[in-house]
This record gives C-alpha cells, sequence and structure tokens, in this order.
C-alpha cells in the first residue's frame, strides 16, 4: 500500500484514552490519535482507538525484512522466518496455537516487505488478552525442529511457485538484481531462486536469525479499534516485560552512485503483452526531507489517469493497457519503477520514448498551481478513504513505524505533502531522473517482432 | 494495477458537472436496498443490473462484460473518458465494475465532501453512457488482452479455476469465463447498444446504497433510475446439469514451471437453504480458505510442504487469488452454486500426489464425517469468524444485497441464528448428502503434460520424497495415497491447449467437440 496521505475529517471517537503520550489530534494529519508507551526492555507498544465496536486489529511490526538478509547465500529468510513463526513453542504447539485463535474466531496472519515483518490478527477485543498470550510466547519462546522446518521449505517454495506464472515477479526479480550491486535490496523479499532452493539446508542459520531479529527493541504491537492504552500497556508488560534485548548490530552496504544506464532483455515462454519496467535510484524515506513527498506528487504528474502520458499512450494512441509509476518507501535508497504494458512489440521504442519525454518535461516546467492543488486534493482523499476499518488503520501506521520507528512520522511526513512546490517536483526530477541512474528491464515473449 | 483488470476495473474519476436526468415514474418501482449511517464519511453506491454472462447473445459471448466496461471506462453524453477523470480526479472517488455470472455490479465509493457532484456523475455514467467507438475499441482490447494473455499466460491459478467452472458448466451458461475470443471478436457497438438498451431497464436495476448520504438522496435516485426502459425482471433458465461419472480430468498444456489444480462439483444447495450453514461448518473444518484450520491445509502444507495453500468452497469465492480479503466476496451469488478444492500450484513431480492427498483427505472426510469436538470447535470459530466479514459499510451493504437475491435474512445474522441451533448429526448428514468424493471434475494447469496424464490414466503409483525425515504416521499415510485408485473417466480425461480455452463460444461443447475431432 502507498500514498495515504492528507487531513481528513472522519467520524468521532468513542472511545477515549486514560493514558494519552499523544492524544490531541489537533493540528495533526492523522486523524486518529495516537497513543505509546516504551517499555523498559524497547518494545513499544502502540494504540490507535477507533470505532469498531468489539473488534481490534493487533498487528505486531518487525523492523526486520529482506533488507536485513546481508549474507550471501540466505536471501529470502526473513520471509521464511515469517512462516517458521507459526510452528509452535513448547507452551503453545502448533496446533494449540492454530486451536486457540480458532476459539476466538480470528483472521490470522502475516506479510514480509523489504523492510518489515508484521503479524496480524483480527479478532474480538474480548480476546485482546488471549492475542498477547499467545504472541508473545511466540515472539520469545519459539521452538521448532530442523524437520519442521524442511517442510515450511517447501511451503516457501510453494509461494514462489504459485507467483511465478505472473511475470512480475520475474520483472521485479531481474530489475532489482540489476539496480543494485551490494545493497540487499538486489533481492526480492521472496529471495534468489536459489537460496530458496537451498533453504532446507539452513536449520542452524534460521536459529540465528531468530536470536538476532526478534527481540523487544526491534519490535512494535500496534493495537487499533476497542482498546484502552492503559489495560494494553499493563497487558504488555504482564506478558513481554521479560522478553530480552539482543546485541546484534547491522550493517547494511549501500551501493555508490550507479554511473551507467543498465539493461535487461527477459524472454518469456507464456503468452504475454511486452512490459517495459524502468527503475530510478530515488531517495529513502525521511520525515523531514522534501524529497520523498516530492517523488510522490511527481509520480502523480506523470503517472495518474489524469496525466499527459495517460491520456496520449492510454486513451489517444491506445498503445498500452496501462502505465503507472511510483516509489514506495523504504528505509534505504529504494527504485522509483515505472511499468507499462504494451499492445504491440513494435511501439516498445516509441513507448519508452514517450515516457523518456515526460520525465524530461517534468524538469523544467512547473506542474500549475491549478494541478497541484488537484494532486493534493486526491492524495488527501486517497488516504481518508483508505483508513476505514481497524485492520487498515493498523497496517498505515505499522508502514510508518517500519520506517522510522515513531508512528508520529505519520504526521511529519503528511505535513511535508502540504508544503510540496512545484519547484521541489522539478528538483527531484532533475536529481533522481538520470539515464546513467536507470536499470531497464523488456519482457517480451519469445518469437516476438519488435 | 489489478491482474483480474477485466473483472474488476477500478478507475479514479472526477467530475465537476453532469446530468441525470430526471423522469416520470415507471410501472416498475426501481428497486433499493440501502443501510444508512450518518456519521459514515465515506458513501458506497452498488447498482446491481440483473444481468450478466448468462445473459449474453449466442456469437456474443462477452458483450454483457463489454457493455459493462463501456459505462464504467467510457464516458457520458456530456464528457469524453478523460474529461470524466479529469473532473473527478481530484475526489479520488472511485468506479469499479465486475460483471459475474448472474449480476453485473457497479461499485462507486466517494467521500461526502463531494457526494452530490460525484453522483451526477455516477448516475450519468449508468443513465447517459457515451458509447464512444474510441472507448469500445480500448474496451475490447483490454478485454481480449485479458482472455488471450493474462488467462492464457499469466494467471496460472485463475485460469484453473476458469477451466474448472467451463468444465463443470459444459453446455450450460455458467461454462465460460464471462467471455470468449470469438465473441468479443464479433460484438460491435451498435450490438453493446442495443444490448444496454434491453438490458438496463427498470426491472433488471437494483440500487444499493450505504453511509452517510442525505435521506432525500434514495427517493432522488428512485427517480432518476426510473428514465430506463420498462421492464420486468425475468431470469434466465438455467438447464440440468450434464452427470459427472468418475473423476473426469482436464489438463490444460502451457508452459508453466508448477502445477495449478482445482477440482469440484456442482451443488445443489446455497444460502437460502438451512442446509448450507451445516455445510458451512463441515467446510469450515475440511478447507477454510486462507487459514490453517483446515484438514486440507494442514496435510497437504502443514505436515508435507506440498505447496502454499490448500482450501475448499461451497460456493463460488472469486476473491481468492489476488484479493486481499480473506473473506468471503461480495456480490457474486450464484443460483446454482459449486463445491470446489484449491490446491496452489506444485512442483509437477508431485502433481499427481497432490492429486491422491486431495482425494484420500476429501473422502475420509466424507465416510468418516466430524466428531463432536471438531463440530463443538469449529462452529465456535465459525460463528466468531463470521463477525469480522462485515467491518466496513461497503461490505456490508454488499451481503445484505446478497442475502436479498437469495431470499434470506442478512447473511452474517442468518449464520449466527443457523449455527446456534445446528447440531453434529446436522453436519453429518449434510456432508454425506452434498459431496460426493467419486463424481468430480478436475482442471490441471500443466507444462510437459503427457507423462502426467499417462501416469492418470495408468493409475500409475507416485511416491512423495521429502527433503528430511517425516513422522511415520504421515510415511504410512503416504504408502496409501501414492497408489491411491482415483477412478479416473478415461473417456472424459482430455489435454487442452491452452490456446483453445476461451476461444468459441460454448467452450465446454466446444473442448468436447474438439477432443472427439481429435480422436478421428
Amino acid at each position: 500500500m502507498r500514498r495515504t496521505v492528507g487531513t481528513i475529517t472522519f467520524c468521532a471517537l468513542t472511545a477515549v484514552s486514560l493514558v494519552a503520550e499523544n492524544p490531541d489530534t489537533r493540528n495533526k494529519e492523522f486523524p486518529y490519535p495516537i497513543h505509546q508507551t516504551v517499555l523498559e526492555n524497547g518494545l513499544k507498544v502502540i494504540s490507535i482507538p477507533f470505532d469498531s465496536p468489539s473488534i481490534i486489529s493487533y498487528y505486531t511490526v518487525v523492523r526486520t525484512g529482506s533488507r536485513n538478509e546481508v549474507e550471501p547465500g540466505l536471501s529470502g529468510f526473513a520471509h521464511f522466518f515469517e512462516h517458521m513463526m507459526f510452528r509452535g513453542t513448547e507452551k503453545y504447539s502448533k496446533d494449540a496455537y492454530n486451536e486457540m485463535l480458532k476459539s476466538i474466531g480470528a483472521d490470522n496472519n502475516a506479510f514480509t516487505s523489504d523492510d518489515l515483518t508484521a503479524y496480524h490478527t483480527l479478532a474480538s477485543a474480548a480476546a485482546l488478552e488471549t492475542i498477547m498470550d499467545l504472541e508473545s510466547d511466540r515472539f520469545m519462546n519459539l521452538k521448532y525442529d530442523e524437520e519442521a522446518f524442511k517442510t515450511e521449505a517447501g511451503a516457501i517454495l510453494g509461494e514462489y511457485n504459485k507467483n511465478y506464472s505472473n511475470p512480475f515477479q520475474s520483472i521485479f526479480e531481474k530489475l532489482r538484481e540489476s539496480a543494485y550491486e551490494g545493497h540487499t535490496y538486489k533481492h526480492t523479499t521472496m529471495g534468489f531462486l536459489k537460496d530458496i532452493m537451498d533453504m532446507p539446508n539452513q536449520y542452524q542459520y534460521s536459529l540465528k536469525f531468530f536470536d538476532r531479529w526478534y527481540r523487544p527493541e526491534h519490535c512494535a504491537l500496534v493495537v487499533v479499534g476497542d482498546v484502552n492504552h492503559e489495560r494494553l500497556v499493563g497487558l504488555a508488560r504482564k506478558y513481554y516485560a521479560s522478553w530480552k534485548r539482543g546485541s546484534y548490530t547491522l550493517n547494511v552496504p549501500l551501493d555508490p552512485p550507479q554511473s551507467k544506464e543498465k539493461y535487461v532483455a527477459l524472454p518469456w515462454k507464456a503468452q504475454t503483452l511486452p512490459i517495459l519496467a524502468i527503475g530510478y535510484h530515488g531517495p529513502a524515506f525521511s520525515d523531514s526531507k522534501i524529497d520523498m513527498p516530492a517523488m510522490d506528487l511527481l509520480s502523480q504528474v506523470l503517472f495518474s489517469q489524469t496525466s499527459d502520458l495517460f491520456r496520449k499512450l492510454v486513451i489517444e494512441e491506445q498503445a498500452v493497457e496501462f502505465v503507472q509509476g511510483g516509489q514506495t518507501d523504504s528505509r534505504d535508497p529504494g527504485l522509483f519503477n515505472i511499468f507499462t504494458r504494451i499492445k504491440d512489440p513494435k511501439n516498445i521504442g516509441m513507448v519508452r520514448d514517450e515516457i523518456y519525454s515526460a520525465i524530461e518535461r517534468a524538469k523544467t516546467t512547473p506542474v500549475s498551481a491549478e494541478k497541484l492543488a488537484e494532486i493534493k486534493s486526491f492524495m488527501k482523499y486517497s488516504f481518508a478513504m483508505g483508513l476505514d476499518n481497524a485492520d487498515a488503520i493498523a497496517r498505515s501506521v505499522a508502514h510508518y513505524v517500519q520506517l522510522t520507528g515513531d508512528p508520529e512520522s505519520v504526521n511529519r511526513v503528511y505535513g511535508l505533502y502540504d508544503s510540496v512546490t512545484p519547484e521541489d517536483i522539478m528538483m527531484v526530477a532533475n536529481k533522481y531522473f538520470s539515464a546513467n541512474n536507470r536499470a531497464v528491464v523488456l519482457l517480451t515473449m519469445e518469437g516476438d517482432k519488435q | 494495477m489489478s491482474k483480474r483488470a477485466f473483472f474488476y476495473i477500478s478507475l479514479l474519476f472526477a467530475l465537476t458537472t453532469g446530468f441525470v436526468g430526471g423522469g416520470l415514474h415507471a410501472k416498475t418501482p426501481v428497486r433499493v436496498t440501502e443501510i444508512h449511517s450518518e456519521n459514515s464519511p465515506i458513501v458506497t453506491f452498488r447498482v446491481i443490473i440483473r444481468a450478466g454472462s448468462i445473459n449474453d447473445i449466442k456469437g456474443r459471448e462477452g458483450i454483457n462484460a463489454l457493455t459493462a466496461l463501456m459505462i464504467a471506462q467510457g464516458g457520458t453524453k456530456e464528457l469524453r473518458y478523460q474529461e470524466v477523470a479529469a473532473k473527478l480526479y481530484p475526489w479520488a472517488a472511485n468506479v469499479d465494475v465486475r460483471p459475474d455470472k448472474e449480476i453485473t455490479v457497479f461499485v462507486g465509493n466517494v467521500h461526502r465532501d463531494h457526494l452530490e457532484k460525484f453522483y451526477k456523475l455516477f448516475g450519468d455514467l449508468l443513465l447517459n453512457p457515451r458509447f464512444d467507438p474510441d472507448d469500445f475499441t480500448r474496451n475490447k482490447d483490454l478485454a481480449l488482452s485479458y482472455l488471450e494473455k493474462n488467462l492464457r499466460g499469466t494467471d496460472d491459478e485463475n485460469l484453473g479455476k476458469d477451466a474448472l467452472i467451463i468444465s463443470m458448466f459444459a453446455n450450460h451458461p455458467y461454462g465460460t469465463a464471462g467471455a470468449t475470443v470469438q465473441g468479443l471478436k464479433s460484438t460491435t457497438l451498435e450490438e453493446v447498444k442495443d444490448y444496454y438498451r434491453k438490458t438496463y431497464t427498470t426491472g433488471n436495476v437494483w440500487i444499493g446504497i450505504a453511509g452517510g448520504y442525505p435521506r432525500s438522496l434514495v427517493t432522488r435516485m428512485e427517480k432518476d433510475f426510473s428514465v430506463l426502459p420498462e421492464s420486468k425482471f425475468t431470469p434466465v433458465a438455467l438447464p440440468q446439469l450434464e452427470k459427472i461419472e468418475g473423476l473426469e480430468v482436464d489438463v490444460v498444456e502451457k508452459p508453466a514451471r508448477a502445477t495449478a489444480i482445482s477440482l469440484g462439483h456442482p451443488l445443489n444447495i446455497t444460502r437460502k437453504d438451512k442446509d448450507f450453514y451445516a455445510l458451512m461448518v463441515a467446510n469450515s473444518y475440511f478447507g477454510e480458505h486462507r487459514t490453517f484450520n483446515g484438514v486440507l491445509m494442514n496435510r497437504l502444507r502443514g505436515d508435507r510442504g506440498l505447496n502454499y495453500g490448500d482450501y475448499s468452497y461451497i460456493e463460488r469465492f472469486i476473491g481468492g487469488v489476488n484479493s486481499g480479503s480473506r473473506f468471503p466476496d461480495v456480490n457474486t451469488p450464484l443460483r446454482q452454486q459449486y463445491f470446489s478444492i484449491w490446491l496452489r500450484p506444485v512442483q509437477p513431480e508431485n502433481a499427481h500426489f497432490a492429486i491422491r492427498a486431495a482425494m484420500y483427505e476429501l473422502s475420509k472426510f466424507v465416510a468418516e464425517g466430524m466428531t463432536d469436538e471438531q463440530f463443538q470447535q469449529t462452529r465456535k470459530f465459525v460463528s466468531n469468524y463470521s463477525k469480522l466479514w462485515a467491518q466496513t459499510l461497503d461490505r456490508r451493504l454488499g451481503y445484505k444485497m446478497d442475502s436479498e437475491f437469495y431470499g434470506t435474512d442478512d447473511y452474517v445474522d442468518r449464520i449466527d441464528k443457523e449455527l446456534k441451533t445446528l447440531t453434529l448429526a446436522d453436519v453429518n448428514t449434510a456432508i454425506k448428502k452434498y459431496i460426493d468424493p467419486r463424481n468430480l471434475k478436475v482442471a490441471i494447469v500443466a507444462d510437459n503434460v503427457q507423462s502426467l496424464k499417462e501416469a492418470i490414466l495408468t493409475n500409475a503409483p507416485s511416491p512423495m520424497t521429502y527433503a528430511s525425515s517425516v513422522s511415520e504416521r504421515i510415511l504410512a499415510e503416504d504408502k496409501v495415497i501414492s497408489v491411491l485408485p482415483l477412478g479416473i473417466n478415461k473417456a472424459k480425461t482430455r489435454v487442452i491447449p491452452v490456446s483453445m480455452l476461451f476461444e468459441n463460444e460454448s467452450p465446454g461443447h466446444t473442448l468436447h467437440r474438439k477432443d472427439d475431432e481429435g480422436k478421428k
């Protein structure tokens, strides 16, 4: 999910917090009060009351993702470990864990990305303590044998397989692999296939991974819905206080600036239209610098359905099915990715040149005040309409917690959006969008004539 | 970007002007379902047209979907498509369309700050569509590309599901993927306009609205939509289904790294029936979607690491692959439902074993039923879990309209009510009455299919190997599973090149004919 921006006037909050480190939403962009308490062991306990009677969304955010996979041959491990977290403890076996969740009728799952692993449960608010008992236990006392580990490796390969027929998985793999040199964003969250195939042999490393990263200082609880912060903190102390800090320090190698354009041709056996992917090295997320918000507005200038490029390529010339571009927030400098699916292989060059021309125009032509206001309005209302349930709100806050560790980043970055100027947009267009700074992947069906 | 762009097209529109013609009240009142919530800042519209792919004209399969696209991805009489998009963009309102089998639903979401302007546009798109020739070309390309490139090339899981439906509903109006290549190619803009005039009528339109809208809006909508041509809703008659004899296997051949598998048979039960709720508990125990509760998930993935997931369903569940939601989708109702099993892609060398493992578990499930403990646990789960399904007003509205479609109480309330009085005997009786593990359709999407077909036809052993040691229980089960006779109907087991799927006017029928030709 991306771009959840703006000030909104949502429905009145019904829950009142008793412990309110930061309950005041006046002059804040995020429409709900964010309560945060940090336990002595570094675990952040965050609650956001929201009018969802008797339902809570409970997230455990681990600020560990595929970015943390610094050792060669071990890509994909953060995601693999997400799977292992469902394999049980001495107190609650895998089956016992599932049975308890089943007894409360919970919806329970997890996901992993570059910078985080998030475990989420949607359930009755009455089940809060049961959830905290279960979750704290597995985060502190996970235990699995080598047999279970190897079996789960099969499920990981199954996940890779289920995604494989969609060419975007391979496009992302190639784009990252070519764009990055030593940084761990070189691989996708799934990991390199050769590393996935080798996962069954890495049981010992999995124990090390848990010891390094599943520590309170890397984690945050985000609870949204029918929740009282004081009670939540009391339960957090009861269930998580004995969790010990770790000591591992991560050193992710940053890439030097790219010096020349990179290009990968990707042939595809199954039926497909040509897909052109272009990735420009962009900024890291920051809630104090203007670059990332300006990039987000630039993506709207260039690729929204009201953009000149969309009008020309999709509507008037009907040369492509879609064209889109944007950058996902990331802790280290990420890629601003552009994708388009081209109807006729003969038009690949024309489409590519139109995209490059639109970028060049954005470097020198300031966006009009009217257009800028429209874009900011669009982003504001996109954000507002996305926050209509407890899970969506928790996910949005988890997004910012993974990036900075501070849920208040949500307010700071949204404040920045309001201040983006046409000059800021031209500045980032010039700063990041040069030929030497991009990687290009072109996927075509085997046998297509271009 | 949605991978199922054709069936769930999301648009971001903007508009400041737009006119919804107010007309005379028609004799057939426009049907309205509403959920008013004063404090909700978002207003959701769900306008259902009670026509779907079952209403497609012979030789023009896809005309219903194409018409829907021309409305949601076209302009109005006053505004071209791009003008609509430009004007509505600042409000981040969206218009989605999903043309399904029985119905077509247009969904509009808007913040109430912009309700008035949005409604004028939304209504105008439906009541005064532009039907621009350029939009027609673009939308037809999109629809064709969905069949020819997405389904045939880049989405094996949905390909497998659609192949199963085509096989299960051979010679039945449900037996298409919503369109065919030749049907779409043959359809003209004039035919779309004619279909619109005949189908978008007062008897077929059904308005749903939820959120913090002014109450007067409902009256206004009733009046505005009454300008549509007068008609009474007449459901398409559904024919008797062909009998399935044994396991009838379709192997769809295409380049593929892994093998996607779906199994199923039609089910003569829907949400309106009391037994549906008994079967719901049973199915949750056997294969609850995207959870670790189900027998299938635990035995195939949990014990054996065969794939990413294994689930079962007692009604259409199309949100499973690409939708973020793990809860039952809304506004995809069918009068004729089906039971299905979805095995997510497996390594090709394990495909035969995976089918056998699923059949082993299904046969055991039907033969043994559930224990009282399993029943009590699962009933409690479903009762609590279903309360999570309707968190947003949009979903509540969708479920409410579906309940009206089926002629039953609100779905989530009905689940609660039925489960309270349900007994173990009800559930075990329902399993045996409705689930038939001997007579099923199987759809497999695979590469290098001849060896798999040969292995299936000859009932060849399919031993399973593991990267590590596994328990004695699993090994003992594997011995049985690896030689399990599947009761394959050899005469109705076929290899189908992917290029044949979705091609002609009636895929189920055509495939039989093509296959016969192949034998000659």
